[in-house]
């Protein structure tokens, strides 16, 4: 194995790969933070480019453009508070506070580290525990995502502290959205009104450019008479990252943590890192000394975020290279980027092209080192975007948004579609509705749906199945404990404030 | 009734009347079944239902001494004291609105560089200058370069509009 590292490596350093690695990172991360392009666009538009490539340079470009792409969503996310891709939802939580503060070097140089740190521990996983790691993930079936599914949308009471009530709606609503379209299953068209564009229902990007994107331009239209820039008080004189020695060992745990969520939520299919990025922010809340400091500005908050999305990377490299199974769109073209080279990913990939493999370990890494060098060094000039005038710079990410929803299918209904969704997420802001339940309601809710009716025609509509089966039943349970807290937590301050004496206050 | 009182219940409300439209919308589609393609949109209109009338009951019942709870993570009210200014949201959403419905006809270099321009004057803060010649060359610009990278760098062919028998 060391033999194939060091050959895999000694082929990642060759000029044309490293040039093809550097520019793939950086177009990755400027695709990454512009709202409304992804990794998906990036790594299909760059595609017919590595045909004329040999096979490792090939991947090497698109592995190069996928680690780019989901560390880049960070910079609009912390400095915007509009994640560029669904991986960094959970970023805005805290870098958009630490932005305010005037923290949003500090959030940026947290966020790069711990990119970097979750992107090599996902690596060191799909090398060192890949193929045992995607036979448990195949073993799963449709009981047991159910399961997963239900779980990870009760986990929507814990982000919605600020009222539970509205924070569940919101997770149900994006659920009910998510039902537009073709139904799975039996195929019946719902809630289409016979537009031919509905079929498909939504495209996650479009909700996600609308609910974040555009409502927070709508927000800042709605106070646009006052403020002129985006950040209260920029930091631009930054030392290093912009973080102590003693906060990076601090955050290590977490980091560990968020790792190991990210690449376990990496490995499942159709889960990935939209997901990953916000169960290891809750997980990182629930864990730590001073959870009253999530959402108002802390690096746990980033660091949890961040280190789980690039984690993803290597977790949905697994299943793809031992199994040849791709988990979302990003692994299915990486897929068709492999064939074409005629190359099958599978158990037999290791043991007969076991340097190729090595060298697509070995331009992960470099991919990351090269994300981790682009991003110190950009993060003065992201910091300096910031000085053009909120008036002229929003507009111009609007145009981008546009762009981005129109690229996806080549149709202006989808720009209708995020000027739709913004209008809604401006709603839902002055409701004091929170946006991330809906997110995830959206993206949980068609698992959840297709994976209880593929388990029902399984156990020929004994619903009971999904309790006797013993990782989906434990997964419920833990569901209906994680529900039975959230309303025992929700009803212990009432009991204490009826209990207190008037006028008594905190010991 | 207080304010927030009003609000929490007309929120409430608001997620009835949602949980009600769905609940409508799921009656007119075919069954086939127990379970079957109406089954989770009707157990989440049951959702939606249940949580408006739990909200709008809980803001009914609200105290005033209640009303200042500990904000979420997701609480994203703008935090700006400054007085909301709505007819600025309106002009942005038809701004918008017209530049999307414009994308086809004039082309996207036409109908960005006009949505940027006027988008730019309706966004300039109160008491700066409106510079109509900066604001113009930089919305052409801006338009410009977006439609060429995208349209020759990254293969996404943006509508030309009338422009499309002149460009390579």
């Amino acid at each position: 194995m060391w033999d194939l590292f060091t050959q895999g490596v000694a082929n990642v350093f060759a000029p044309q790969i490293l040039l093809l690695v550097t520019g793939g990172v950086a177009v990755g991360i400027v695709f990454g933070a512009v709202p409304g392009l992804t990794a998906v666009m990036a790594i299909a538009l760059c595609l017919p480019m590595t045909y004329g490539l040999d096979p490792a340079a090939g991947l090497a470009l698109l592995v190069a453009l996928y680690v780019g792409a989901t560390s880049g969503g960070l910079i609009s996310a912390i400095l915007l508070k509009i994640p560029g891709t669904p991986s960094s939802i959970a970023t805005t939580f805290d870098g958009g506070p630490m932005m305010e503060n005037g923290e949003g070097a500090k959030a940026l140089g947290v966020g790069i580290v711990f990119s970097f740190i979750g992107t090599i521990l996902s690596i060191a996983a799909l090398m060192f525990i890949a193929p045992s790691l995607a036979r448990v993930a195949l073993s799963f079936g449709p009981h047991e995502y159910f399961a997963i599914a239900i779980f990870s949308l009760t986990l929507i009471a814990t982000l919605s502290s600020g009222s539970m009530l509205k924070g569940i709606f919101s997770g149900v609503a994006g659920f009910a959205v998510s039902t537009v379209g073709i139904a799975p299953v039996d195929a019946i068209r719902r809630f289409t009104f016979g537009q031919v564009e509905l079929n498909a229902g939504f495209s996650i990007l479009t909700v996600l450019v609308g609910m974040f994107a555009i409502a927070e331009i709508i927000k800042v239209a709605e106070r646009s008479a006052t403020a002129d820039r985006i950040g209260t008080s920029l930091m631009v004189k930054i030392k290093g990252f912009g973080f102590s020695m003693a906060e990076f060992l601090g955050q290590l745990p977490n980091a560990f943590r968020s790792s190991v969520i990210g690449i376990s939520i990496g490995i499942l299919p159709g889960i990935g890192a939209g997901t990953s990025n916000i169960v290891s922010y809750i997980v990182a809340r629930s864990r730590s000394k001073t959870p009253e400091k999530f959402g108002k500005g802390t690096i746990e908050g980033v660091v949890a975020s961040e280190t789980a999305n690039n984690a993803g990377i290597g977790g949905a490299m697994i299943p793809l290279l031992t199994l040849g199974i791709p988990g979302d769109a990003v692994t299915a073209i990486l897929l068709g980027g492999l064939m074409i080279h005629g190359i099958q990913p599978g158990p037999m990939l290791f043991l007969t092209q076991g340097e190729f493999v090595y060298t697509i370990f070995a331009a992960l890494i470099l991919s990351a080192v090269m994300m981790l060098i682009l991003e110190f060094w950009g993060l003065r000039v992201f910091i300096r975007l910031l000085a053009i005038p909120k008036h002229i710079l929003l507009p111009i990410i609007v145009v981008l948004c546009a762009v981005g929803a129109f690229g996806l299918a080549s149709r202006i209904f989808d720009i209708w579609t995020i000027l739709g969704f913004g209008v809604l997420g401006y709603a839902f802001v002055k409701a004091g509705i929170p946006t991330a339940p809906f997110i995830i309601g959206f993206i949980l809710g068609p698992m959840a749906e297709t994976n209880f009716r593929r388990g029902l025609q399984l156990a020929d509509g004994d619903a009971t199945s999904f309790l006797t089966n013993p990782i989906s039943g434990a997964f419920l349970a833990l569901a209906a404990a994680s529900v039975g807290w959230q309303i025992y937590r929700g009803l212990r301050p009432a009991r204490t404030v009826e209990t207190q004496p008037e006028g008594g206050g905190q010991p | 009734m207080s304010a927030i009182r009003t609000k929490d219940t007309a929120v409430g409300l608001a997620m009835l009347a949602a949980g009600l439209g769905y609940l409508y919308l799921t009656t007119g589609l075919p069954r086939r079944g127990a379970v079957d393609a109406t089954f989770i949109p009707y157990v989440l209109a049951g959702g939606m239902i249940l949580l408006g009338l739990l909200q709008a009951f809980v803001g009914w019942r609200r105290h005033d001494a209640d009303a200042e709870e500990a904000p979420g993570v997701d609480d994203e009210a703008p935090s700006s004291d400054a007085p909301a200014n709505y007819m600025t949201v309106v002009k942005t959403l038809v701004l918008f609105a017209t530049f999307t419905a414009l994308l086809r006809p004039l082309g996207f270099p036409v109908a960005a560089a006009l949505y940027l321009f006027f988008q730019f004057i309706v966004l300039t803060p109160d008491g700066r200058t409106i510079s109509y010649w900066r604001y113009a060359a930089l919305a052409i610009i801006g338009a410009v370069i977006t439609f060429v990278s995208f349209r020759y760098g990254f293969d996404l062919i943006l509508p030309a509009g009338p422009l499309t028998p002149y460009l390579p």
